[in-house]
C-alpha cells in the first residue's frame, strides 16, 4: 500500500490538498446542510446558489457544511470572500439566497440582506494555529461572530470543525489538525503515557455520568485478555438531545481519531459506533469518513507505519433508548433485544462478546485528539476545577435562539438561556427548565444560577446531566411534563427487572390522576414509595433514574401538584381536569 | 469413555411390601413419591434428567387457577430431596425389569455426573467451569414455510454475505431488512434465522424489541412525527391527532388508501427546531400545523 499516510509529512501533504478546498482564492459558498439545515430547506438555497453562480459565470464553488448550532437561523449560507472574511446570513430561502449572490455578483455589496455576523480569523482548535481570512469592503461593519450574544460564551473543542468544513472530505479535516494526534500518539506515545495524559486532562465521561475516562480506560488497559473493544455511544436516544448527531454530521473525524486514540492505548483493535436509526445523514457521513479513512490507511493495518491495526464498523440502532445504556448497547451489537445486564462485572473487564471493552459517549471521543496534540495542560485550564473541558446543550423549547451550544463546564443555565439563548419568547417569565434528558426532570428557576458541573455542590453548582435544556415558559405545566417523562419511561422500559417494568406503569398511572384531579395526599406518599423501591431495586439505570422526575417535581414543585389535588386546578391551564 | 455405574432397585423381602419405583421426576413422580412414602413406603425415584422437577419448573402460571408454577412445586422438590423413604436417583434410566406384579426387580444404569454429590454444596461454580457449557442440548431447526422469491433471496444473500460471519449478525440483517422494506416479512425473518442458525423465536424476540422493527407492511411513504420532550413542549400532541384526523388512522397505522403510514417516534434529533417530523427521508423543521396540507402534497 504506497497510498497509506504514515508520517507528519504525508499528513501535510493532505492538509494542503485540504487547505486549496477550505480556503480557495476564489467566492466559496458555503450551505449549512446538516439535518437541521435540511429540515428548515437547505436544498433549495443550495439549488438557488447554483443557479446563480452559473448565471453570472461567476468563479466561485459551492460546498456544504455541517451544523454550526445556530438552529434557530437555519438554513445558514455563508459567503467566504475571496482574501476577505466569510460572511453568514440566516434564515435564507431560495429568494433570498438568489438576491444576495445577485448583488454581489454584480454590485460587490449584499443588497438589502443583513448579515449576521463574519469572522474575520478561525482557530483550527486541534494544533491551536489561526486561520486568518483577511478583511474586505464589503464585509465592513458586520458584526464579529465570536461577539455574538449567541457566541460570546462559547468554547468549540468538540463541536471544533463543525460548520467549517466538508464533513464529506478527509483532506478539508486534515487541514485543519485532524489525525495529527493520532499521529503523534501512535508513532511517539506508549500507550501508558496516552492513559497518563488523557488521566491528567481530567475528561470525564460525557454520556451522563460524568465517569473519568481515564480511569475507565486503565481499567480496560489492565483487564486480562488480547482480545478488547472501543465502543462509541451514538445512540443519543434521551429526547431532546441533538448534540452527538451534530457532531457525527458536522465532522465525523473528530471521532474515528479519538477511537484510533483510546484503541491504541487500551489494547483493542476492533471498534464499533453504535449510531441511532433516526439518524440517516450521520450514518451515511461517518460511513463515507470510515471509508476514506481506510483508502489512506489511517484505519486498518499498520496505521502510520507504527505496526498498530484498528478496524471501525458502524451499527444501527432500531429505536429503543435502553440501548443507550451501555449494557443494553453490548446486547443489542452481539446481536440480541438490548436488556441491559447486572453488573458486575463491568465491561470493562467482561463487555462485548465478553471481552474487555471500553464504552464512551460522541462528546468524550471527540474531545480526545486536541488533549494528544495540545496536552492535558491545555484541556485542563477550560472548565472548572472538578470538570474539565466543555461539554454541548441543546438550547430549544420556549428560548429566543434555540440552538446547539458548547460551554465551558462552570457556566449558569442563566448564561445560556438569557445570554446565548436571549431569553424566553415573549418575555415571559421562566417556569422551570427540563435538563438532563428524561432522567432528571425540571429545575425550577432558582437553580438558573448554579454552575454546571459533574458535582452537585449545594448553592454553588449542580449535575444537569447532559442532553437539552427545554426552557418551559409561565404557560407551561411541571406536572403535565413529569406525566410526560413518565409516558416515556413506560414506552422504553425494556421489561426485564418488575420494579422498572410494572414501576413505571404505576407512577404514570398516579402522575395522570394528579393531572385530571382525581388524586389526594395519599397518591404522593404511595409515589415516594414507589420512587425509593423502583431506585433501590432496578436492574439499569434506566429504572433507577425513571423516578428522578417525580422526585424533582415534588422537591421543587410541590405547590403545582398541591394545587393540582386540593385545588383540582392547573395553574396553567394544560391539564384536563375530569369530573371525580 | 463413559463410566458406567448400576444401581439394583431391590427391595428386601420377597413379599408384596417395601419399595415403590417411580421412574420419571415431572411434578406427577414427585407427587406420587411423597403420597407413597407418607403411605410407609420406601421410594427410588428413577430421573433421566439431572434434577427433579420437570417441565413445570420451567412454566410461569398453571391453567386453569393461574396459580404460580415455581411457588406450587418448589416445597416438593424440596420435601422430596429431604424425604429420608425417598432415594433420588438422577442421570439414570432403567435398563431392565424382571419378576411379577409385588416383586419386581429393576437395573437401573446411571450417567455419570463428574460431581461428586456428597460434596456438593449448590456454589455453582462447576457451571462455570463445565468444558461443554454453552453448547444447546437440542438443534434447534427452524425450517422456513416457503421459499424466498428471486428478489428477496438475492437481497438477504447479499446482507448476510456482508456480515462476513460476525456472531451478531441478526440484529444488522434485520435492521437493513426493515428498513429496505418498511417492515419485516415474515420469509425474510424466516429464512434469516434459519442461515444464521438461530431459532426462529430468537429471532422474533429481536425483532419485536426495537420500536422501529414491525411486522406489518407500511405504506408508500412514513412520516415520523417526534413525540420527544422539546417537541412536547411545542404541541407536538396537536400535530400528532391533527395528522391521525386526516389519515384517519392512529399510530403505527396506515392509510385506507396505503399512501401514509403514521408513526410517532422519540426524538428525530431535530430538538432545536421543535415540533419536527420526518416523511421517508425528508426532514421537516418548526412544522406549523397549518401547513400540513402542503407538506403532505409533496408526496403522492
Ligand atoms: C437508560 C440509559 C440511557 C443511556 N443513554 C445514553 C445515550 O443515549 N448516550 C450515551 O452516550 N450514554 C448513554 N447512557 C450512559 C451509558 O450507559 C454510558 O455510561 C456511557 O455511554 C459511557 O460513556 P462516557 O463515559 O463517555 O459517558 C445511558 C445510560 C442509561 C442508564
Ligand atoms: S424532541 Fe423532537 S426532535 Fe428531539
Amino acid at each position: 500500500m504506497n497510498t497509506a499516510v504514515r508520517t507528519s509529512g504525508d499528513l501535510d501533504k493532505l492538509a494542503s490538498l485540504g487547505s486549496a478546498s477550505l480556503y480557495p482564492e476564489k467566492v466559496k459558498i458555503l450551505i449549512g446542510s446538516g439535518t437541521c439545515g435540511l429540515a428548515m430547506g437547505a436544498r433549495a438555497v443550495e439549488d438557488a446558489a447554483l443557479a446563480t453562480v452559473k448565471r453570472f459565470k461567476a468563479d466561485a464553488t459551492v460546498s456544504r457544511i455541517g451544523c454550526i448550532g445556530f438552529c434557530s437561523q437555519e438554513p445558514l449560507l455563508d459567503i467566504v470572500l475571496p482574501g476577505g472574511p466569510r460572511v453568514s446570513f440566516g434564515s435564507m430561502t431560495a429568494a433570498k439566497a438568489r438576491a444576495v449572490l445577485t448583488a454581489y455578483f454584480t454590485k460587490g455589496n449584499f443588497g438589502g440582506e443583513k448579515p449576521l455576523g463574519r469572522f474575520s480569523s478561525e482557530e483550527h482548535v486541534s494544533t491551536g494555529e489561526v486561520h486568518s481570512y483577511g478583511s474586505s469592503p464589503a464585509a465592513e461593519g458586520i458584526p464579529e461572530w465570536s461577539k455574538l450574544d449567541f457566541f460570546r460564551l462559547q468554547k468549540k473543542v468538540i463541536m471544533r470543525n463543525c460548520g467549517s468544513i466538508d464533513p464529506m472530505s478527509i483532506e478539508e479535516s486534515i487541514a485543519r489538525g485532524a489525525y495529527r494526534g493520532a499521529q503523534k500518539a501512535l508513532s511517539s506515545m506508549k500507550p501508558a503515557s496516552v492513559l497518563d495524559e488523557i488521566t491528567a486532562s481530567g475528561l470525564r465521561g460525557r454520556g451522563g455520568a460524568y465517569f473519568p475516562t481515564g480511569q475507565k480506560w486503565r481499567f480496560a488497559h489492565n483487564a486480562k485478555g488480547d482480545v478488547k473493544y472501543v465502543v462509541c455511544n451514538a445512540d443519543e436516544g434521551a429526547p431532546g438531545s441533538s448534540m452527538d448527531r451534530s457532531v457525527l454530521e458536522g465532522d465525523p473525524h473528530a471521532i474515528i481519531e479519538g477511537m484510533i486514540i483510546g484503541s491504541y492505548a487500551i489494547g483493542a483493535n476492533v471498534g464499533y459506533v453504535y449510531v441511532r436509526s433516526e439518524y440517516p445523514l450521520a450514518i451515511t457521513t461517518l460511513e463515507h469518513a470510515i471509508a476514506e479513512a481506510e483508502k489512506l490507511g489511517i484505519l486498518g493495518d499498520d496505521i502510520f507505519g507504527s505496526g498498530w491495526n484498528f478496524r471501525l464498523s458502524v451499527r444501527r440502532g432500531a429505536g429503543a433508548y435502553v440501548c443507550g445504556e451501555e449494557t443494553g448497547l453490548i446486547e443489542s451489537i452481539e446481536g440480541h433485544s438490548g436488556e441491559p445486564r447486572g453488573r458486575p462485572p463491568f465491561p470493562v473487564t467482561a463487555g462485548l462478546w465478553g471481552k474487555p471493552t471500553v464504552v464512551n459517549n460522541v462528546k468524550t471521543w471527540a474531545s480526545v485528539a486536541p488533549i494528544i496534540t495540545r496536552g492535558s495542560q491545555w484541556y485542563a485550564s477550560i472548565g472548572s476545577k472538578t470538570t474539565t473541558g466543555t461539554t454541548i446543550f441543546s438550547l430549544e423549547g420556549s428560548v429566543k435562539n434555540p440552538g446547539l451550544v458548547e460551554v465551558p463546564f462552570g457556566i449558569t443555565l442563566r448564561d445560556m438561556i438569557y445570554g446565548m439563548g436571549g431569553g424566553i419568547r415573549g418575555d415571559k417569565a421562566c417556569k422551570a427548565v427540563q435538563v438532563g434528558g428524561p432522567s432528571i426532570g425540571c429545575v425550577p428557576p432558582s437553580m438558573l444560577d448554579l454552575a454546571i458541573d459533574s458535582q452537585d455542590v449545594p448553592g454553588k453548582s449542580a449535575n444537569m446531566g447532559t442532553g437539552g435544556i427545554i426552557v418551559m415558559d409561565s404557560d407551561s405545566c411541571v406536572v403535565d411534563m413529569t406525566r410526560f417523562l413518565l409516558g416515556f419511561f413506560v414506552d422504553e422500559s425494556c421489561g426485564r427487572c418488575t420494579p422498572c417494568r410494572e414501576g413505571t406503569k404505576q407512577m404514570y398511572a398516579m402522575f395522570n390522576k394528579i393531572c385530571e384531579g382525581k388524586a389526594n395526599t395519599e397518591t404522593i406518599e404511595q409515589l415516594e414509595r414507589l420512587s425509593q423501591a423502583m431506585n433501590a431495586a432496578s436492574v439499569c439505570g434506566l429504572g433507577t433514574t425513571a423516578s428522578g422526575p417525580v422526585t424533582n417535581a415534588l422537591r421543587h414543585f410541590r405547590d403545582d401538584i398541591d394545587m393540582h389535588i386540593a385545588g383540582r386546578k392547573c395553574p396553567a391551564g394544560v391539564c384536563e381536569m375530569k369530573k371525580a | 469413555m463413559i463410566a458406567e455405574t448400576t444401581k439394583e432397585a431391590v427391595p428386601a423381602k420377597k413379599e408384596p411390601v417395601g419399595a415403590v419405583l417411580v421412574c420419571g421426576g415431572g411434578i406427577a413422580g414427585i407427587q406420587a413419591s411423597l403420597d407413597l412414602s407418607a403411605a410407609g413406603f420406601y421410594v427410588y425415584l428413577v430421573e433421566e434428567s439431572p434434577t427433579i422437577g420437570g417441565n413445570m419448573a420451567r412454566l410461569d402460571k398453571t391453567f386453569p387457577t393461574g396459580d404460580c408454577a415455581t411457588c406450587i412445586i418448589s416445597p416438593k422438590v424440596v420435601a422430596c430431596m429431604r424425604d429420608l423413604n425417598i432415594d433420588v436417583i438422577t442421570m439414570a434410566e432403567v435398563v431392565k425389569l424382571e419378576g411379577e406384579a409385588g416383586n419386581f426387580r429393576a437395573t437401573v444404569k446411571t450417567r455419570p455426573r463428574f460431581v461428586n454429590m456428597d460434596k456438593c454444596t449448590g456454589c455453582g461454580d462447576c457451571i462455570e467451569r463445565c468444558p461443554v457449557r454453552n453448547i444447546p442440548r437440542t438443534v434447534f431447526e427452524s425450517k422456513p414455510a416457503e421459499e424466498l422469491d428471486k428478489k428477496d433471496e438475492a437481497f438477504l444473500t447479499d446482507i448476510i454475505a456482508r456480515q462476513q460471519g460476525d456472531p451478531g449478525a441478526l440484529m444488522p440483517v434485520l435492521e437493513a431488512t426493515n428498513r429496505v422494506y418498511g417492515y419485516l416479512p415474515r420469509g425474510i425473518v424466516e429464512h434469516a434465522a434459519s442461515r444464521l442458525s438461530i431459532p426462529l423465536a430468537s429471532a422474533l424476540k429481536v425483532a419485536s424489541f426495537y420500536d422501529k422493527m414491525r411486522f406489518e407492511p407500511v405504506g408508500r411513504h412514513v412520516i415520523q412525527v417526534c413525540n420527544g420532550t422539546s417537541c412536547h413542549s411545542q404541541h407536538s400532541a396537536a400535530l400528532i391527532s391533527l395528522l391521525e384526523k386526516k389519515l384517519g388512522v392512529s399510530d403505527g397505522g396506515t392509510d385506507k388508501s396505503g399512501r401514509f403510514t403514521l408513526r410517532t417516534v422519540r426524538c428525530l434529533g431535530l430538538c432545536a427546531l421543535s415540533p419536527s417530523m420526518r416523511i421517508d427521508d425528508v426532514s421537516f423543521g418548526k412544522v406549523d400545523p397549518d401547513d400540513i396540507d402542503k407538506i403532505l402534497e409533496q408526496f403522492s
